[in-house]
């Protein structure tokens, strides 16, 4: 398993919005937005060990139960991105975090993506408690992240303020 | 606001909800885990926002035409249920709310032959000038349609998985 990274929010994920990405509106599209998010829950698993090999070694898998999105400005094609995650809650099975997208070079904030991941049997594909060797990272990096202010994009309710 | 579109808008549904949009799980929206992706279930609830836009009159010929643009403001989706490769989808949509440039929708996401629920998705979506790309209000004859739309769907029972704000304690 890789160094655990215990600055606070977690600041390793990078990435650069592609061709494909891009709709008629000239901009990255919605839902790219959430594959650009979703390779970013990737980086964050890979520190507790529940990425790629967890899957491919048929351990377990990760599933997404509800994810919120708010899109705060435009990202174009080729533009870098620079995404961090925050840890803001979690349980025996699940794990309430949120990350934030930013142009990488001009700094300003594109979006941001609350989830709940929970964790998955491989051969039942049933929700199981966190194996205990990523319980014990993610416990650490909770308590890393737990002296940070919570988003005020976290908890959001949607909808259309009446007037 | 635009007073008028230069193109003949369809014919307009109003039925309590929507329920014309379907689509197919494509290979490509599927990930390691042998399930549709998270990230392409808003891509097929957004295909489903465009149909919502087309019944409204605002198609790719708004954006062709270099009119305007609608932009989603903010998505919030439950996963319900996995949804493999090749599987039908039939979308419903009900119009929650809507004011002078925005719309809140409700889209449901149904496994179409098996029929249980996979997913759901509320959406805000606003009016955008071509120009200037910043909100500007509904063109008239949408804001019009609009109206008749809200008149058959404001009756519709508040959907439970709607209003949702994400935690450990909320059920899952």
């Amino acid at each position: 398993m890789i160094d655990l990274d215990l600055g606070a929010p977690l600041d390793r994920h990078r990435a650069t919005v592609l061709p494909d990405w891009i709709d008629w509106n000239g901009h990255m599209n919605v839902g790219f937005y959430v594959v650009a998010f979703d390779k970013a829950t990737d980086t964050l698993c890979e520190q507790f060990g529940c990425s790629w090999d967890y899957t491919r070694e048929k351990i377990g898998m990760t599933f997404v139960l509800e994810a919120h999105v708010t899109y705060d400005q435009e990202v174009k094609e080729g533009d870098p991105l620079r995404i961090t995650s925050q840890i803001l809650d979690h349980d025996a099975k699940r794990l309430h975090y949120i990350h934030a997208m930013y142009h990488a070079t001009e700094g300003y904030l594109a979006a941001t993506n609350e989830l709940m991941l929970m964790n998955i049997d491989y051969a039942t594909r049933r929700s199981a408690p966190w194996p205990d060797f990523a319980l014990e990272r993610i416990d650490k990096l909770a308590a890393a992240h737990k002296r940070l202010p919570v988003p005020k994009q976290a908890g959001r309710l949607i909808g259309i303020k009446k007037k | 606001m635009l007073d008028s579109l230069p193109y003949e808008l369809p014919e307009l549904v109003t039925r309590a909800p929507l329920d014309s949009h379907r689509s197919t799980v494509l290979s490509e929206w599927v990930d390691w885990n042998g399930h549709m992706n998270v990230a392409f279930y808003v891509l097929a609830f957004d295909q489903a926002s465009g149909a919502f836009m087309r019944n409204m009159g605002l198609g790719r010929r708004y954006v062709d035409g270099k009119l305007g643009m609608t932009f989603v403001l903010e998505t919030h989706v439950t996963y319900d249920r996995e949804m493999r490769q090749g599987a039908p989808m039939r979308f419903t949509t009900q119009l929650l709310e809507r004011d002078a440039k925005k719309v809140h929708l409700y889209h449901e996401m149904f496994h179409a032959e098996r029929g249980y629920l996979a997913a759901t998705n509320e959406v805000i979506v606003m009016n955008i000038d071509y120009a200037s790309r910043r909100s500007a209000p509904w063109p008239a004859p949408v804001a019009e349609r609009l109206e008749m739309l809200w008149r058959a769907h404001k009756t519709l029972p508040r959907p439970a998985k709607a209003g949702r704000v994400m935690g450990l304690s909320s059920k899952s």
